[in-house]
């Protein structure tokens, strides 16, 4: 009998609730094979996951794949958790949904999964970072990354003559050549507050350290300190960008630059497609974030965009790891990038898309920093946070905003400090 | 507590005559100045409508920040994004799944809403009991969904109702309040003269109900009809996280298809979004002739 | 009269059979409302994620609440609106009611037309007011040199929940204007003529006959019409998600985003019972008072 913990309820109507509540879910079995469901979180990727559920089953015989892409998946996984209608494998983003769930105790040690050795060490950090608690085990296998920096109009920069910045201050001067031109030299989607974290994580990747927030929950260092640059620099990006930029929406900066409105767009590789769709024949490249005086601190911002993890409830784990030596099969990943723009988390020889061109150097450098708001809790809102900050025109605005990042983040964080804090005495 | 205004007995079988007709007999000429201004009143409704049939044909290279671009007609107005819009969504299936869902709450809406909207609305001005239960099923109506989510999804799961009949059987209850309340509101102003003369004769309650009030009540069904149409045709949330296990979709879930986190097709989902508006359209204007014109033939039955 | 329509006795045979008649649905409001309503508020006493597991952490949820300055900002925001929306929205749908019921021409083209704006979908709605309120309207602004229209009303912090405000009544009048539609059908005409026979003004018979008897309707409307406006969600994910600045994330749209996007299913359980028993005091209230003037006439 399984425990079931959270329909203890105490009270008279949820002792009712939970009489209805009991019953009982069985997965079924296919004709003697066994079943393994994946539920991957990337609706955009479907055509991919066709084809190498397809092609699973048809060298497999003992076992049976079956993948779903569905809409909404994160509401939807949420869904099936609440029914405990678990899946085997999750293809979910190496964020603090992933975080949550591993410290909700979902997820099953797979440290003795054989394919670990070929994935990118830097990737394989990034997910450990991800731990609220440092865990024993390996819980998540990065797939694929994306990267964010800044795009630019190759064909405008070509025609100008535009060198490429490494510096802060190379930067700042091209964004002056550019509106000097009369054109314009960035372009803003802040009205969806979420596009104002591109540029923020690229700007924090190089400036703080890549585990202030680590260091804030253990009561090491404060926001205020560690993000006092990038929410300076995050201001001046202003200066050189649309007016108003909080009129308008992801979709529209994406437009605006596909018609040339602006020579270069903070965003990452992810909204590449959405640009494409408008002006097909464009010439996108990239490149990191030049948020430093010193080229060599800079640090390209990437993440995990889909990882694997096991369903602790999963019962057949030789299947899932056959399922997941598939899923890292030179092949099958190649499936995979030719669909989508990523970059894969496995160490290789794989193509990677042109626009990410200008980046090249740093990932293969190993380079990368995961962005920052993967650390944030979602609640939080940081994002709107930020557009607040960036709306905020006294004086003393960016002292305002920091401070209240401090305050908000201890709040929202309040449980978590104190398991954390609890760790750090039990290490003692 | 007075229920004075409804035991006024009033003659029977009076001729009732809709505000239409009336007007009819005054005057046959129609207001023009008034159509004018209801006309100018719908260029606010006009103007959207233009945008989204112009962008549903469009391609997404025609999409554009300026306002002339964005105003401009399509290159040409071929029904690829319709049939495109179509394929995508699995039309004629999403369709019938809406089609069912819809339907059957309205059935059962009209069932066991108005039953328990005349039970309500004919006794709680007398019955403490009854006023209270309409408090209660009225109160239902501000609770946030949100909260009702995460138990209902397990509620359903537990009870293997995790469907679409699972789904009917929330927007039945979803819908409850509002239409509980349009019912016992809507007796206020039918004279109670009928049943009484009925009860004389030895009708039993529930023979009044189905013979005298359920048909007395056409234009609320109709409106009631409208109304729970209105909520669920549209409706993500209850099948998105109701029916999460199964494969069934309906035409709002499937429409989700369109937009990804990091990308719109807004011309694809426009066309689908007007193709999904012409049923509930048609649907309405069904309903509306019953609204306008039920109350003078229920009443002449009596 | 009264004395022979009171019924003091028990239960008559028809209070029993009437009684039985609100059973099916009682019996479906209490399993689908208020059991998980219930659970619901069990976990505003918990921090529960919404998955795993969770500790008790008994009224902490309720005085973070009243401490919680987003909280704050988000109820005089909701009220804000849903007190200007209730009332245009009112005022607006009775209008259109009382001119699509008159003698006029296209009567069901013009009834169709009215009724569309509320089954547009959220994704157009969205869109297309964006681009008026983002691209049309600061054009057009521009070159009347209207100042305070030439830049996106969406983004301003002062001025966004207007934006909202339009679009939301836009879409809701549709719902109440087909309310007062039918309540304006219950109308015995018979009453008209009498009152044009004794010379009323058109006014005078509004107000003396007309809104009287659309009274119940009236009450309907009004409760129906808080409720949508203090729930607005729709309206503020496809228009704002919020912003600017925070400055329009009505209480649904907390309670919703970091209730189920975030990790705050007990915190925002705590601000929907909360809500909740603000709401239903509120329509209590207005009940009452409809009820009280009813009973007047």
């Amino acid at each position: 009998m399984k425990k079931r913990s959270h329909l203890t309820c105490l009270t008279l109507a949820a002792t009712i609730s939970s009489l209805l509540l009991t019953g009982c879910s069985s997965t079924s079995d296919s004709d003697g094979k066994t079943e393994i469901r994946m539920i991957q979180y990337k609706p955009e990727a479907v055509a991919a996951f066709e084809e190498i559920e397809e092609r699973f089953n048809a060298t497999h015989d003992d076992i049976v794949l079956k993948i779903e892409s569905p809409n909404e998946a994160m509401t939807i996984l949420k869904t099936r958790l609440i029914k405990e209608d678990y899946p085997d494998i999750v293809g979910i983003g190496g964020d603090i949904n992933y975080s949550n769930f591993l410290d909700a105790e979902l997820f099953m040690d797979i440290s003795d999964f054989d394919g670990i050795s070929d994935i990118k060490p830097s990737y394989m950090q990034i997910e450990k970072d991800l731990e609220f608690i440092p865990q024993d085990g390996v819980y998540a296998l990065p797939y694929v990354a994306n990267c964010a920096g800044i795009l630019y109009n190759k064909d405008m920069f070509e025609e100008n003559g535009w060198e490429i910045p490494t510096t802060w201050t190379e930067f700042t001067d091209l964004c002056e050549t550019i509106q000097s031109s009369g054109q314009l030299p960035l372009y803003f989607g802040y009205k969806d507050t979420w596009t104002t974290l591109a540029p923020w994580n690229a700007l924090a990747v190089g400036l703080a350290d890549a585990d202030i927030c680590s260091q804030v929950n253990a009561g090491n260092a404060t926001f205020a300190e560690g993000y006092a640059e990038v929410a300076d620099k995050m201001k001046k990006l202003l200066d050189y960008a649309e007016p108003n930029p909080y009129a308008y929406s992801y979709n529209d900066a994406c437009t605006a630059f596909a018609r040339g409105e602006s020579a270069m767009y903070p965003i990452g590789s992810y909204a590449v497609p959405q640009i494409l769709s408008v002006n097909p024949d464009m010439n996108i490249d990239s490149f990191t974030f030049p948020a430093n005086e010193n080229e060599s601190d800079n640090v390209l911002n990437s993440g995990v965009d889909l990882q694997f993890s096991v369903m602790k409830e999963c019962e057949n784990k030789e299947a899932a790891y056959e399922v997941l030596r598939f899923l890292y099969d030179d092949e099958t990943i190649q499936i995979y990038l030719d669909n989508q723009n990523a970059v894969p988390c496995k160490q290789g020889d794989f193509e990677l898309p042109s626009m990410l061109d200008g980046m090249k150097s740093y990932i293969e450098a190993d380079r990368m920093s995961d962005f920052h708001d993967h650390h944030y809790p979602s609640e939080m809102s940081v994002d709107a946070m930020i557009q607040t900050y960036l709306m905020d025109e006294s004086d003393n605005a960016a002292e305002t905003f920091l401070n209240r990042f401090d305050k908000e983040w201890n709040r929202y964080n309040r449980d978590l400090i104190e398991k954390v804090k609890k760790y750090e005495e039990g290490l003692k | 507590m007075s229920s004075e205004r409804h035991s006024v007995p009033q003659p029977p079988a009076v001729h009732f005559k809709s505000a239409d007709e009336i007007k009819n007999d005054k005057d046959s000429k129609s207001n023009i100045l008034l159509t004018i201004i209801l006309i100018l009143g719908c260029l606010t409704i006009l103007f959207p409508l233009y945008m989204t049939i112009v962008i549903a044909f469009k391609s997404p290279s025609e999409m554009t920040n300026d306002v002339a671009g964005a105003l401009s007609l399509p290159k040409s107005f071929s029904l690829d994004n319709f049939a495109e819009a179509m394929r995508v969504t699995d039309f004629w299936h999403s369709l019938g799944n809406s089609v069912l869902i819809t339907g059957a709450t309205i059935v059962l809406a009209l069932v066991i809403h108005s039953m328990a909207g005349y039970a309500i609305g004919r006794s709680m001005a007398r019955h403490k009991g009854f006023k209270f239960i309409y408090f209660y099923i009225v109160s239902g109506m501000f609770v946030p969904f949100a909260i009702l989510m995460m138990p209902l999804v397990k509620e359903t799961a537990k009870l293997n109702i995790d469907n679409m009949f699972g789904v009917i059987i929330l927007y039945v209850v979803f819908y409850m309040p509002m239409n509980v309340m349009l019912y016992s509101g809507y007796l206020k102003n039918i004279p109670l003269a009928m049943e009484e003369a009925a009860e004389i004769d030895g009708a039993s309650t529930w023979k009044t109900y189905l013979k005298i009030i359920f048909p007395m009540m056409k234009p609320m069904h109709a409106t009631v009809a409208v109304l729970t149409a209105l909520g669920t045709w549209n409706d993500v949330m209850t099948p998105l996280v109701i029916m999460s296990g199964s494969e069934k979709t309906t035409l709002p879930l499937a429409q989700l298809n369109f937009q990804t986190q990091f990308g719109t097709n807004y011309n694809l989902a426009f066309a689908s979004y007007l193709l999904a508006l012409i049923p509930i359209l048609i649907f309405y204007i069904l309903c509306q002739k019953q609204i306008i014109g039920g109350i003078a033939n229920g009443a002449v039955k009596g | 009269m009264k004395g022979i329509r009171k019924k003091r006795k028990p239960m008559s045979k028809r209070t029993k059979t009437l009684l039985l008649m609100t059973l099916p649905a009682l019996i479906l409001f209490v399993l689908f409302n208020t059991i998980p309503l219930i659970t619901g508020a069990f976990y505003s006493l918990t921090n529960y994620r919404g998955y795993g597991s969770y500790d008790f952490v008994g009224l902490r949820n309720f005085a973070d609440l009243f401490q919680d300055s987003r909280v704050g900002k988000s109820y005089l925001f909701t009220f804000k609106y849903a007190i200007a929306g209730t009332i245009l929205v009112n005022v607006l749908s009775l209008l259109i009611a009382m001119g699509l019921n008159s003698k006029i021409k296209f009567k069901n083209t013009l009834r169709g037309m009215y009724f569309l704006p509320n089954i547009l979908g959220g994704l157009v709605v969205g869109y297309i007011f964006s681009f008026i309120f983002t691209y049309i309207i600061p054009t057009v602004a521009k070159a009347l040199h209207i100042d305070f229209l030439s830049n996106s009303i969406l983004a301003s912090e002062k001025w966004a929940w207007v934006g909202v405000l339009i679009v939301g009544v836009w879409q809701t009048v549709a719902m109440n204007t087909i309310i007062y539609i039918s309540g304006l059908q219950t109308i015995p005409a018979d009453i008209y003529e009498a009152s044009a026979i004794d010379g009323a003004g058109k006014w005078y018979t509004f107000r003396k006959l007309t809104l009287p008897l659309l009274l119940p309707f009236i009450s309907t409307n009004l409760i129906l019409s808080t409720k949508n406006m203090l729930m607005v969600f729709d309206q503020i994910m496809s228009l704002t998600k919020g912003g600017p600045a925070q400055s329009t994330e009505s209480i649904s749209y907390l309670i919703y985003r970091n209730g189920m996007d975030g990790g705050q299913f007990g915190f925002q359980s705590a601000n929907a019972v909360v809500f909740f028993v603000v709401i239903v005091a509120i329509s209590v209230f207005q009940l009452v008072m409809t009820n009280k003037k009813e009973e007047q006439l």
